[in-house]
């Protein structure tokens, strides 16, 4: 019994193709798990914000082809992308956030001794076609609209995502610019909890499957989605930095770093910073790439990707190291 | 003839390293969890009335999840396991496609279903009934990610009672419904407790789906990546961890409140 079994075995599982065969073809199997595990030399980890997702991943394809590297990307929101250098002691190469004010409030100077202000956004209210009132909605119409009852309009959190509290100071811009009063709180009553998302990219989907109307959002994310959207005026949009005066008249709390605790956001026009963290796994691999990224050629691809790159980045260093 | 013993031996060694390796690995996160963050937790069951509300709202629509999943899963189990019929071997296979689609695709897929544009939605929400954003998109979301898990136990758990049992039963003149409930149902039990406990216990760790449908209000898991994301670990552990604690009370109460397990395990 015992010689016939292995046999039986190998006529069982070999066949024709040989003894070794199956095992060798079992074993590359594995291999996709196996390389991403064991340690890379040419890998450029990039974290990022949910908006800086599509045109953050041309630009690393890009470089990536160029320089035989292989990528890793995170998407999430702006403080959770944060966190998880805080908190997770996860570091990557390249960090890329909506708000630069994060890089202060949260990175600078533990994690992040200089940063880069390297694109602008402005803040839109998007659809699709299928949205109530569609072929209504205008810059002049827009706020009866979102007030009509039955209309949807999503959000994003303004504790989790820059995009959330930016909706809150469009608000109230759009209050004193179309002299309003109250215009902000009508506004907030139209977008009850149940109409908040995490973020702002977690909105776009649920707008396409109908369940919104609008949503508030960014021009960047509704162009590369395909989405119609609402140019509001430089004074509420928080596009135009020549406007940054006025947009600091406002401002918003959000939580701080507990429950109790409170993070005042003043208006500023939106920039967006990324950086090499003090403690990159691949520096030097990671500063290349933000030269190259900052450069007329990763510009271009930026802009290819929809996202409004600066062409002078602006490098912001922490205090503490000057 | 010492060779096939050692290699017993080793095997047996091999085995029990291999076992007591998993226990580890499957243990040691939630050891660490709950000694990270089960003191702070249990005291913050006092202070936040946030967390108090999200984990009674957990527990609340995991429950009615279960509930609905028993309903609907135990006669299509039993279908399934005891019937001969055409298309059965298409209905068993789809009802595991949900384990195989990523959980913020669920979402969507229930958001196009029950969405106010759908047919169904947009019905219920005449009557007044709002899925998305509210307590029934929750309880829709656990019911399509953790009812295969039930059904496919509680196939199992049918499958397990020997069907000559009910032919006598039949044979003695009861109806269909009578045996089920009489013989099946009874011999069942057991395997069927053990699939509401796993469905339940799906359901209660749920997060993909529900984020798209139901932000807020926020069930413990959204409650624990909100607290992560907007606050950091430090508040965001004694939540989870306290979630943990909750949750194996009713698991550890329901396997060892099932009537028959002594007369099982003897």
């Amino acid at each position: 019994m015992t010689a016939d079994t292995p046999t039986v075995a190998r006529s069982l599982t070999c066949g024709h193709i040989g003894p070794m065969r199956p095992r060798a073809l079992t074993a590359l199997l594995w291999l996709p798990i196996a390389m991403p595990i064991a340690a890379q030399e040419n890998v450029l980890i990039a974290f990022n914000a949910g908006s800086l997702a599509r045109p953050l991943r041309a630009a690393l394809d890009s470089f990536a082809a160029r320089e035989k590297v292989t990528i890793q990307q995170e998407n999430a929101g702006s403080l959770e992308t944060a966190r998880k250098l805080t908190d997770l002691g996860r570091v990557p190469d390249v960090i890329g956030l909506a708000d630069h004010e994060v890089f202060e409030q949260l990175l600078m100077p533990r994690y992040v001794s200089e940063y880069y202000e390297f694109a602008r956004n402005r803040m839109v209210l998007a659809y699709t076609p299928k949205s109530e009132f569609a072929s209504e909605i205008t810059g002049a119409t827009w706020i009866d609209i979102l007030l009509r009852t039955g209309v949807e309009t999503g959000r994003a959190d303004p504790a989790l995502d820059p995009n959330g509290y930016r909706t809150l100071l469009v608000w109230q811009l759009a209050e004193t610019f179309y002299q309003r009063p109250g215009l902000a709180r009508r506004l907030l009553e139209a977008t009850p909890p149940r109409n908040v998302r995490p973020n702002e990219a977690a909105l776009v989907g649920v707008l396409q499957a109908g369940e919104f109307d609008y949503i508030w959002s960014y021009e960047s994310i509704a162009q590369a989605a395909g989405l119609q959207y609402v140019h509001l005026p430089p004074e509420v949009d928080l596009g135009d930095p020549a406007m940054a005066a006025r947009y600091a008249a406002v401002s918003v709390r959000v939580p701080g770093n507990t429950p109790k605790d409170t993070i005042t956001f003043r208006g500023a026009p939106i920039l967006y910073g990324v950086a090499v963290p003090d403690a990159a796994p691949h520096k030097a691999l990671a500063r290349r790439f933000l030269d190259w990224l900052l450069s007329a050629d990763g510009v271009r691809v930026l802009r290819g990707a929809k996202l409004d790159a600066l062409d002078h980045a602006l490098l912001v260093r922490s205090p503490s190291t000057e | 003839m010492t060779g096939p013993r050692a290699g017993h031996r080793a095997a047996s060694v091999v085995a029990a390293l291999a076992g007591s390796l998993l226990l580890l690995f499957l243990f040691a996160p939630l050891a660490g969890l709950i000694a990270a963050g089960g003191a702070a937790g249990a005291a913050k069951l006092g202070s936040d009335s946030e967390l108090r509300s999200a984990l009674l709202l957990t527990a609340l629509t995991a429950t009615s999840a279960t509930l609905l999943g028993v309903v609907g899963g135990t006669p299509v189990a039993y279908l399934l396991e005891r019937r001969r019929f055409r298309g059965r071997a298409l209905i068993a296979a789809s009802i595991d496609l949900p384990l195989l689609v990523p959980h913020p695709v669920a979402g969507i897929a229930l958001l196009l279903v029950l969405g106010r544009q759908s047919a169904v939605g947009g019905a219920l929400l005449a009557i007044g009934l709002r899925i998305v954003g509210s307590p029934l998109g929750i309880i829709a979301a656990m019911l399509f990610v953790a009812a295969p898990l039930f059904v496919s136990a509680a196939r199992e758990a049918f499958g397990r009672v020997d069907p000559r049992y009910e032919s006598v039963a039949r044979t003695l003149g009861d109806p269909p419904w009578r045996v089920f409930r009489r013989v099946t149902l009874p011999l069942a039990r057991r395997g069927l407790v053990a699939a509401g406990v796993v469905m339940w216990a799906r359901a209660v760790s749920e997060f993909g789906a529900i984020v798209i449908l139901a932000y807020n209000p926020k069930v413990a898991s959204v409650l624990s990546y909100d607290r992560f994301t907007s606050f950091g670990l430090a508040e965001a552990l004694p939540v989870a961890a306290i979630l943990v604690l909750l949750a194996l009370v009713p698991l550890v109460a329901l396997r060892a409140l099932r009537p028959d397990r002594a007369a099982a395990e003897s």
